[in-house]
């Protein structure tokens, strides 16, 4: 498996547990990001599925995450 | 230079409109403490108003609600009022709290530059849920306040005279507690809990503090 290959995995992880997690929340929850709006669930959903701007800024955060929760960076800090 | 706090809040969207009811928090503190302040709300949040009143009055506390991104800080419809080529002097030797996107990455670096200066910023995006159910009262809303009042802890702390470290660290602290809450809620099978703390870890790794961090609110 090339790099290349390694990071789309991850990228496709990230985006399959973002819309787990988003697909749990009740449907009046509304995500604010910055200077790209406000999206409601199904318009969150829609960005990551056609690979958005906005859809690949909330798996880079969810990339952030997992990073931090693979590392111990999170349980460390929680823990503190 | 005066012991001002100045504010922008702009109101133009649903994410700046949570932003500027959560400073009403801060407002209610400073009148609590008797610091002058001055809010530029929705369209009075423009460079032409901004920018005369801190030369004039030069306050040593500035809080920027609104949009940003590397390079700029935004106010009432993408307007901007503070980026890398303007304004950054009327930044300097003060504290400058920027509760808006991406603005750590450079723009708060050019502003630390500045004499004894201080950025508190992301570099980031800034992010929060919001419950719709709660748009008209979002001082109600549970999740907002999650992430939205740690990061008014900032002003607050300094409000209080603490130094912009110590603001920093308590506001950080929150954040902390907050993610613990989640966490429980989590374990109580609460739906969303699991994206509310990723969105919070990432407003929490984001924050950063550039420049003179001993320096207070004087």
């Amino acid at each position: 498996m090339t790099n290349s290959d390694k990071i789309n995995e991850k990228e496709e992880l990230a985006k399959q547990l973002v819309l787990a997690r988003i697909d749990v929340m009740p449907s009046s929850f509304e995500l604010s990001i910055g200077d790209k709006g406000t999206f409601t669930k199904k318009q969150i959903i829609e960005e990551i599925n056609k690979n958005s701007e906005v859809g690949k800024q909330v798996i880079d955060m969810q990339l952030n995450f997992i990073k931090a929760l693979s590392t111990g960076k999170l349980t460390q800090t929680l823990t503190q | 230079m005066g012991k001002i706090l100045f504010l922008t809040c702009p109101e133009w969207d649903n994410g700046t409109q949570y932003l500027s009811r959560y400073s009403t928090l801060i407002i209610q503190q400073a009148k609590k403490l008797n610091i002058e302040y001055k809010a530029f709300y929705k369209d009075e949040a423009i460079p032409e108003k901004t920018t005369k009143y801190l030369i004039k009055k030069q306050p040593s506390l500035i809080f920027i609600n609104g949009h940003g991104d590397e390079k700029s800080l935004e106010g009432d419809k993408d307007k901007i009022l503070f980026s890398v080529d303007k304004n950054l002097n009327l930044l300097k030797n003060k504290i400058t709290y920027a509760r808006a996107c991406n603005a750590g990455n450079l723009l708060g670096k050019k502003i630390a530059e500045k004499g004894k200066t201080c950025f508190i910023g992301y570099k980031s995006p800034f992010s929060f849920w919001i419950d719709n159910k709660r748009c008209s009262t979002p001082l109600k809303d549970k999740i907002a306040s999650l992430f939205l009042l740690p990061s008014n802890e900032i002003i607050i702390s300094l409000l209080k005279g603490k130094t912009a470290k110590q603001a920093n660290e308590i506001s950080k602290k929150m954040m902390v507690k907050n993610m613990l809450k989640i966490v429980k809620m989590n374990e109580k099978k609460e739906p969303g809990a699991m994206a509310w703390l990723s969105l919070l870890w990432n407003n929490y790794s984001g924050q950063v503090l550039l420049g003179e961090d001993n320096l207070k609110f004087n």
